[in-house]
């Protein structure tokens, strides 16, 4: 523990391998032109030198020729005599080279097809294969120079993962900015940007009446936690704190119904609906929401489970009821699973579609915003709507997102339950 | 004091109910003995006056509920309506006018709430008989008798679980218990889509659907078996590769060495928290034939063709997986981060001073000490795969559809082919045949987690 202090000491048997590695990618780029099939041959150089010269070629390679000629150079300069800061150097060094290969390898075939070397097919193949070399030898630098200065290669990992979680949810923050209409697009960034996907959900209200299912929804939502919350803290403490006959028969019925699959029962709630006329009713869905949502009592119990129950008795002694006991002291002491449970019934009612479109069938007016936004993508619609959609869901999606990054901790606990307490 | 009443209490249920009844019968004076017939008369009598009326009332009202409501469909429970829609000569009218059959739907429906609102009733009647001798022994050990504000004072007290449990109770009953016993009940009838109320009845046909899916229909049941195939294979890759790739994210988080910890969680949390209906029906776009990704590798000219990422059975399957991984990694990476850090530290310490490879200590210490910790969760993610909606329905809707299957797709699950037939074909009676067959696998397993984790018999540890 005390050397993570000091300086650690460079791995030199990796630091003599950077600039061999280095040296080799810089050679893989040259690849392409190593060999040329003798018919277009004669022409290749003028043409060679066209792909570099060619409108924005050039432009494209430049990130590849700068990480190229500074791992180089580093690399080189590693064979006198290497620091932690030439290495360090060489991280970021191989790391640009990462990007520039990428970057050439996904404009590879726009830029021989620009130069005019298209008709080539071994060009084409091999310029691949160079960037394809290139990139994977910068990959190896970067993760050796890493592990030269002792620090984890696994942020390499790390990245490559973040940029594939995050690029989704990227691409729809672009998209709903996105100018021209159309879901399928052969390109990612926009040829327009606008605000206006995000104003048009508001003032474009004749056939997807947006603020009118934000509201609904929003109107759900706020009801449907009151409820929840409230019926969820009864549950789990009268399960948790009070000792009566039936108790074993409820937890183990509440455990077996909690089993059952929600497809099966929605339809009959539907007609149940019916038959009290509340069908296709905002007052239904708060009461299938929360009848669905009061089954989530058990993390709310384990909660209090693990409240010492010598406060309680204490008080009982001072001759409180139970009742005073709820509210005066394991109310106070269980704000934060309050808070999940609030939190978890709020959202509820702005992710579920499923519910919704069974109980709501097509009455527009009273659609909650994930089924009016489900709707938006139906093939008669995405074209138009496709953007619209994005800029929709991230306005349902920023909410929740901060509502949830707030919970995630109860979230784990509830999830893996008692079993796995930490 | 306590340990004495729970013996008491132990020893009262162990004689169980009848017993009970028939000696609270054989001890109890005229009034408790009349409260067996008239509820609330015991009560009347010693001057209970508004819980008495309270109990006659609710007396009165099953009778009006049971006459006026709940007889005319109880009474044709067991064909589920006899007399189809007709056309009746109306004298009034002096024309044929069509008069509504019997709604088999309804007549189920109601039945299966009047028969449980018996049951209700039932309780309370016991109740009733148990307050008449309660409030008779007491006079015979002259003893004062509560008043009702004493007995509204120890809904808040004694019987706290009472008033805590009333409300939560009716809303479970009403929106989850009434609704799924229904539909299990629908398992027995022939409601499909030839027989829809209101124009047409359904009737009972015993265990005709189970015979069906098991092997009777044969293009039902060898669409059931395949189906039922992938689900479970769907299952079990789909829990072990999240759970293993999301272990091994959360490794790589917890490193020592790495820095900005809380950025990289929050990074994949993010995912989580956007919602999945938006996420995946993004994904489900984004993978399309004409979507962006592969117009992207086209353009790139990694590819000639357009990958049929969601309508090549066995692409679509592998695709599906792996944005299942997408989805699932995260909550994996999250819910194992803190399990992780609990691993005593001497085990690596020494493992590492004997020379073991990281790979080897994850195999040899992680994941054993992991699956020894986490078998309820993976139990539970298994049966929430078994049971995974969203991914399949939102990504391809159970395509790419095939003849050879009944309504049902190459990458459907059971859940996602028992709501097609239910929301596109109204075929309820399969349906909810599935629907069983799927809460027997589900609650089989979900009960194995329950006795594993014990949670339910360490209860009391924490208190």
């Amino acid at each position: 523990m005390n050397t993570a202090s000091k300086p650690r000491a460079l791995r030199r048997d990796l630091v003599h391998a950077l600039p061999v590695i280095a040296a080799l990618a810089a050679l893989s780029l040259l690849l392409p032109w190593l060999h040329v099939p003798a018919p277009e041959g004669a022409d290749f150089a003028r043409k060679g030198i066209n792909l570099l010269l060619f409108d924005r070629g050039i432009l494209r390679l430049v990130p590849l020729a700068v990480g190229a000629a500074l791992a180089l150079l580093l690399g080189l300069s590693l064979l006198g005599r290497a620091s932690r800061w030439s290495v360090r150097a060489l991280v970021a060094a191989f790391a640009l080279a990462v990007m520039g290969g990428i970057y050439t390898l996904l404009t590879a075939k726009v830029t021989a097809d620009a130069s005019g070397l298209m008709p080539q097919p071994f060009l084409i193949k091999h310029l691949q294969i160079g960037c394809w070399a290139f990139l994977l030898l910068s990959l190896a630098g970067l993760v050796a120079a890493l592990m030269a200065l002792r620090q984890p290669a696994t942020y390499v990992v790390l990245t490559a993962m973040a940029v594939v979680w995050l690029l989704p949810i990227l691409w729809l923050l672009i998209t709903s900015l996105r100018a021209e209409a159309g879901a399928y697009t052969p390109y990612i960034i926009p040829k327009g940007w606008t605000l206006e996907n995000y104003t048009r959900l508001f003032t474009d209200t004749a056939q997807f009446n947006f603020p009118r299912w934000y509201l609904n929804t929003l109107w759900v939502a706020v009801i449907t936690c009151l409820v929840t919350t409230t019926l969820v803290l009864m549950v789990a403490y009268t399960l948790s704190r009070l000792r009566f006959p039936s108790r074993r028969t409820f937890l183990n019925l509440g455990l077996v119904i909690a089993m059952f699959p929600g497809f099966m029962s929605m339809i009959a709630v539907y007609h149940i609906l019916k038959a009290v006329g509340l069908a296709k009713s905002l007052v239904s869905l708060i009461l299938v929401y929360s009848g669905s949502g009061v089954l989530g009592y058990t993390i709310a119990k384990g909660f209090f489970d693990t409240i010492p129950r010598s406060l309680d008795e204490a008080a009982l002694i001072d001759g409180a009821s139970k009742n005073t006991v709820f509210w005066k002291i394991i109310l106070p002491s269980s704000r934060p699973i309050v808070v999940y449970t609030a939190i978890t019934a709020f959202i509820a009612p702005w992710v579920d579609f499923i519910f919704v479109s069974v109980i709501m069938k097509d009455d527009y007016a009273n659609y909650t915003v994930a089924l009016g936004l489900f709707r938006m993508l139906e093939r008669e619609h995405i074209y138009q709507y496709f953007t619209r959609f994005c800029a929709g869901a991230v306005l349902v999606a920023i909410p929740i997102t901060l509502l949830f990054i707030r919970i995630q901790k109860f979230y784990v606990e509830g999830v893996t339950g008692g079993a796995v307490k930490g | 004091m306590t340990g004495l009443t729970a013996a008491r209490r132990k020893a009262k249920a162990r004689k169980g109910i009848f017993r009970e009844l028939y000696e609270t019968f054989r001890d109890g004076d005229a009034g408790t003995r009349l409260s067996f017939l008239v509820m609330g008369f015991g009560s009347l009598v010693k001057g209970q006056v508004i819980k008495g009326l309270l109990y006659l009332a609710s007396q009165a009202l099953l009778v009006w509920y049971l006459a006026g409501f709940a007889w005319q469909y109880l009474r044709k429970l067991g064909t589920l309506g006899d007399v189809g829609m007709q056309r009746v000569w109306s004298e009034e009218r002096q024309i044929f006018v069509r008069t509504p059959g019997d709604n088999s739907l309804l007549i189920l429906l109601f039945s299966v709430l009047s028969i449980m609102v018996v049951l209700g009733f039932l309780a309370l009647w016991r109740a009733n008989i148990r307050s008449a001798y309660r409030a008779q022994r007491l006079k015979q050990q002259g003893k004062r008798l509560p008043t009702f504000a004493d007995d509204i004072k120890s809904m808040l007290d004694e019987r706290f679980h009472l008033s805590m449990l009333t409300m939560p109770s009716l809303m479970v009953v009403a929106f989850t218990l009434l609704p799924t016993i229904f539909m299990i009940l629908l398992a027995f009838t022939n409601f499909d889509q030839a027989h829809q109320p209101p124009g047409n009845m359904f009737t009972w046909v015993g265990l005709d659907n189970f015979r069906n899916l098991f092997g009777g229909h044969p293009l039902i049941a060898n669409t059931f078996g395949k189906v039922f195939g992938w689900t479970m294979a769907w299952a079990v890759l789909a829990t072990f590769t999240n759970y293993l790739l999301g272990m091994v994210v959360a490794i790589m988080i917890n490193n020592k060495g790495i820095k900005l910890k809380a950025m990289w969680r929050t990074i994949f949390v993010v995912t989580i928290a956007v919602p999945q209906f938006v996420s995946l029906m993004l994904m489900s776009q984004i993978l399309h034939d004409q979507g962006p990704l592969n117009a992207l590798l086209k353009q790139f000219g990694f590819i000639e063709q357009s990958i049929p990422f969601l309508t090549d059975t066995a692409t679509a399957r592998l695709t599906i997986l792996v944005v299942n991984l997408w989805v699932g990694i995260p909550y994996t990476m999250l819910i194992t981060s803190g399990i992780l850090m609990n691993i005593p530290k001497d085990l690596y310490e020494s493992a590492s001073i004997d020379g073991a490879s990281p790979a080897r200590m994850f195999f040899s210490i992680t994941l054993p000490y992991m699956l020894f910790v986490t078998t309820p969760y993976l139990i539970t993610a298994f049966v929430g795969n078994i049971n995974n909606f969203n991914v399949i329905f939102l990504l391809t809707r159970g395509g790419p559809m095939v003849t050879e299957y009944y309504q049902a797709g190459k990458t459907d699950l059971l859940v996602t082919w028992l709501y097609r037939l239910t929301v596109d074909r109204q075929d309820y009676s399969l349906a909810s045949t599935i629907g069983i067959f799927v809460f027997v696998i589900s609650a089989g397993l979900s009960l194995l987690v329950f006795n594993l984790s014990g949670s339910s018999r360490r209860e009391e540890e924490f208190q």
